[in-house]
């Protein structure tokens, strides 16, 4: 397999774009002031992205493509309203202004409504389109080094859907309070999702992937090769047969799913319903000393700047299990009198442990090692139960055969409490490193 | 190149949520783009831009071709004759004009009022509203030239509560269909009555006990059927999961669920009646055909675009389906859906001895191995026939070919959703619909 024909490699995604986005902030920006609203906020912004696809374990596809979008949130009277649109000419920014106007006159007072103010910016973070890591060829590379590795050491997989990619975005925020973000943030990408299959007979799909400043070597800081090669070993699955209280080993994949619960409860929804868990336990051990989260926003990816234009300060949101902050917006903050500190939307560090993953499965009686967990959301208490996928049986501290249709169920709450061992290795997928997590007390079934 | 097409698509979206009688969200937003896909010697090229500026679709339909071309570096691919007719013709709009803001932000006002003074002790409300349009305008170089739409909307109010031990417990009542905001009912006058049952519903899971784990015999409501086509047998017949290797692969012709199941993919009428999703032409302008995945117990059809039906050797069926202006096509279900039967809910419930009712859902996942699973968010226990105790929040799950062959009743009144989306590297706008059913499967729990 060679790489692109260079012929044509050369006019990917070279759109003619004149789309200057700081002019086209501060000129939405102005508008807005000018049709009668007194605090706005506006992100214009610029994607472009390149992307190669494969499909049944063969190159399909490459894509190249641009979008514009011009987003703005604006108050008037208290009253707020936000709008997007992709037509960034004259006439589009007049009738997203319009828009803005009849949406917020009609909308309840509400003196929590504001913007942010005296947030300044300016950030030039991973590969840009004249580097080289964005050339097509790199990720053709990219792609060949994970077909050839698949078909090496993992021949039964098959990758239904995988893609390389580079994307690139331009964005400039401002705000009537006088933050002026302007960044220019690239990343590549690398991703599989599939399934082992021999015969008639197959494996679960699972999926990894993950975002850097280049791919070499991503597939397997991504777990994209060990993803592949545990695929292959869950082709012949078992039900679990009986039913037992005992140990999960969740892998990271679901490790995200129980820190996804735990920030969703951090923030507005939950602490203005008043159905969060934890309003009132900053400060407090909510998780397992085991437990300590902290953030990454200079990863692969990622912008320090919260979806409401604050910078965010590094923070540590588990200290040791002890809860140090919500992670309210402004408006949430502004809402239930807690304390604003922003947050960004990725990159996040979960540490590891001292302990070797084979050492964490080996002290395990009974229980499961983890690839997945396919589940409906957890009920506002925390209660869950799921299927667990991509798993294998543990018995006396030995991994054995793959499992099929076996449930678990528990507190994620309680869960993130019971946490009694954190693995030393972990997968880094670029906006997240997470480890391995042993918990005891789960119910199978 | 023996398969172009170019699509100019525009998709209009609202999204509103009162929390509490606070406005968090009140979004509206437009996204329009002009893309354009090429087959060149097995492989695809596609490229996408902002609709409006001056040549843009020839920039972009020029960007296509050469990416494809440039493809040729992975060397040889085989290169199928795409099947297909190119269909010709408009789809017409739905509904009247849309609600202003103003509208909405009253209606929801006044339904956050009435559930806090109706119901006390409540402890939150949330009422959300969305809607999208989407407006295709579709050319193949086979011919085809086509204008499509696809419009819903979907209403939510969500009941907060306490359990007896003061931890939150909540329910959702939705209403949804095609068109917009201003085409569905969710009035206060018409959705009074149906709050009334879900707060009775509250109150019941105030005192919820936890489902047993482990196979039961369960009643599905109709309003859970449609997920279960959707999730345990519909993503195992799109012709992409067959090729990867899902077990339907080589299932085709033999009996895989009880004869009194009937599923199929329909692309725009049931009945007599236009479905909330209807698909006349795919978005590579494949006039849109009903694809029956299970005939009476047998698995028949399998969802396709043009290079899956190619592939297979099957035709076409109209399910390549692009969510945004800059995502290209794939198998997509449309509106899926297991056909009804002859019994009633009530009828079902009193044939089981020992066992759950399950009537809400929350969301679902589904696998190539046709294992399934959904988040059960109302549920009761059935001893004797009669409707017991409330369970808490569980999921269901089980192998969709062992679900469907313990199938033992089928009821006959059939109900349709369309809120939500179908999420497969692209989301999807979808509907689903089905009749009550009765089975055996696998319930989360102690």
């Amino acid at each position: 397999m060679s790489d692109l024909q260079d012929s044509t490699v050369a006019d990917a995604v070279d759109y003619a774009s004149d789309y200057a986005v700081e002019q086209a902030a501060e000129q939405a920006l102005q508008a807005l002031r000018r049709r009668g609203f007194q605090h706005a906020q506006v992100t214009a912004s610029e994607s472009r992205r390149r992307e190669l696809n494969v499909a049944h374990n063969e190159p399909s596809l490459l894509r190249s493509s641009l979008s514009h979008k011009l987003a703005a949130t604006a108050i008037v009277d208290g009253r707020r309203a936000s709008a997007e649109g992709s037509d960034v000419s004259a006439d589009g920014l007049a009738a997203l202004v319009d828009q803005l106007w009849d949406s917020a006159r009609s909308s309840p007072q509400d003196e929590a409504n504001a913007v942010s103010a005296g947030q300044r910016l300016q950030l030039v973070q991973g590969p840009q389109a004249d580097d080289a890591q964005a050339d097509p060829r790199a990720l053709a590379e990219a792609l060949r080094e994970l077909l050839a590795w698949r078909s090496a050491h993992a021949p039964a997989m098959m990758i239904e859907e995988g893609q390389a990619a580079h994307a690139l975005v331009r964005s400039a925020t401002r705000t009537s309070g006088g933050s002026a973000i302007d960044c220019s943030l690239g990343c590549c990408g690398l991703s599989v999702f599939g399934l082992a299959r021999e015969g008639g007979r197959t494996s679960s799909f699972n999926y990894a992937g993950g975002s850097a400043h280049a791919l070499a070597g991503a597939a397997e800081a991504f777990g994209i090769l060990r993803l592949m090669a545990e695929l292959t070993r869950q082709i012949d699955t078992r039900p679990l047969g009986e039913r037992f209280v005992g140990d999960v080993v969740l892998g990271p994949g679901a490790v995200d799913d129980l820190l996804g619960w735990l920030m969703e409860q951090l923030g507005d929804g939950p602490l203005i319903d008043g159905s969060s868990l934890y309003r009132e336990r900053v400060g407090q051990v909510i998780a397992s000393p085991l437990l300590t989260l902290r953030s990454r926003y200079d990863g692969p990816g990622c912008l320090p700047v919260s979806a409401d234009a604050f910078i965010a300060p590094p923070a540590t949101l588990l200290d040791g299990g002890r809860l140090t902050q919500l992670t309210p917006s402004l408006y949430g903050s502004r809402k239930t009198g807690v304390a604003h500190r922003p947050v960004a939307g990725s990159g996040w560090v979960l540490q590891p442990g001292a302990t070797p993953l084979a050492a964490i499965v080996a002290a395990v009686p009974r229980g499961a090692l983890v690839g997945r967990l396919s589940m409906g959301d957890p009920a506002p208490n925390g209660d869950f139960s799921g299927v667990i996928k991509n798993s294998f049986v543990i018995r006396d501290g030995e991994v054995g055969p793959a499992l099929a249709e076996t449930m678990i169920s528990g507190n994620v709450a309680q869960m993130l409490l019971d946490v009694a061992a954190v693995s030393a290795e972990s997968i880094d997928r670029g906006s997240e490193r997470l480890p391995w997590l042993r918990i005891g007390g789960l119910h199978f079934s | 190149m023996s398969h172009f097409e170019t699509r100019q698509h525009e998709l209009r979206k609202t999204r509103l949520q009162m929390v509490d009688g606070n406005l968090t969200a009140n979004l509206r937003s437009v996204q329009a783009g002009v893309s354009a896909r090429a087959y060149v010697d097995g492989y695809w090229g596609f490229a996408a831009a902002p609709a409006g500026g001056a040549g843009v679709a020839a920039q972009v339909q020029r960007q296509a071709a050469d990416n494809a071309r440039a493809m040729a570096g992975f060397g040889p691919r085989r290169a199928y004759a795409l099947p297909g007719a190119h269909a010709a013709g408009e789809q017409a709009s739905h509904g009247g004009p849309l609600l202003s803001a103003a509208e909405c932000s009253e209606r929801m006002a006044a339904l956050h009022a009435h559930c806090m003074k109706t119901y006390p002790g409540l402890r939150s409300t949330r009422v959300m509203l969305t809607d999208e349009s989407h407006l295709k305008q579709l050319q193949t170089a086979g011919g085809g030239r086509s204008l499509s739409r696809i419009q819903r909307a979907a209403a939510y109010v969500v009941l907060v509560g306490e359990d007896e031990h003061g931890a939150p417990i909540e329910l959702t009542e939705i209403v949804s269909g095609p068109g917009s905001l201003a085409d569905i009912d969710w009035s206060l006058a018409a959705l009074a009555p149906k709050l009334d049952v879900l707060h009775g519903h509250l109150q019941a899971k105030r005192h919820a006990v936890p489902a047993r784990g482990g196979e039961h015999t369960v009643v599905l409501a109709a309003d859970l059927a449609g997920m279960l086509a959707h999730e345990a047998m519909g993503h195992p017949c799109e012709a992409d999961a067959v090729l990867a290797g899902a077990v339907t692969a080589g299932l085709r012709d033999q009996r895989v669920a009880s004869e009194l199941i009937t599923m199929a993919d329909l692309a725009h009428h049931f009945d007599g009646r236009e479905l909330m999703c209807p698909v006349y032409v795919d978005d590579e302008g494949t006039p849109a055909d009903d694809v029956t995945m299970i005939e009476r117990g047998v698995l028949r059809q399998f969802m396709h675009s043009r290079e899956t039906a190619a592939r297979l050797g099957l035709p076409a069926s109209g399910n390549a389906r692009a969510y945004g202006p800059d995502d290209e096509p794939l198998v997509r279900m449309r509106n899926t859906a297991i056909l009804p039967g002859s019994s009633t809910q009530d009828e079902l419930v009193a044939g089981v001895d020992d066992g759950y009712l399950l009537l809400d859902t929350s969301n679902g996942q589904a696998d190539s191995t046709t294992e399934f699973m959904f988040g059960i968010s109302l549920g009761y226990e059935i001893k004797g026939g009669k409707i017991g105790r409330a369970i808490r929040d569980t999921t269901l799950s089980g192998s969709a070919l062992k679900v469907l062959q313990s199938v033992d009743g089928v009821g006959r009144e059939m109900k349709w959703s369309c809120n939500g989306y179908c999420g497969k590297s692209q989301p999807m706008v979808v509907s689903v619909g089905g009749p009550a059913l009765r089975a055996r499967a696998h319930l989360g729990g102690e």
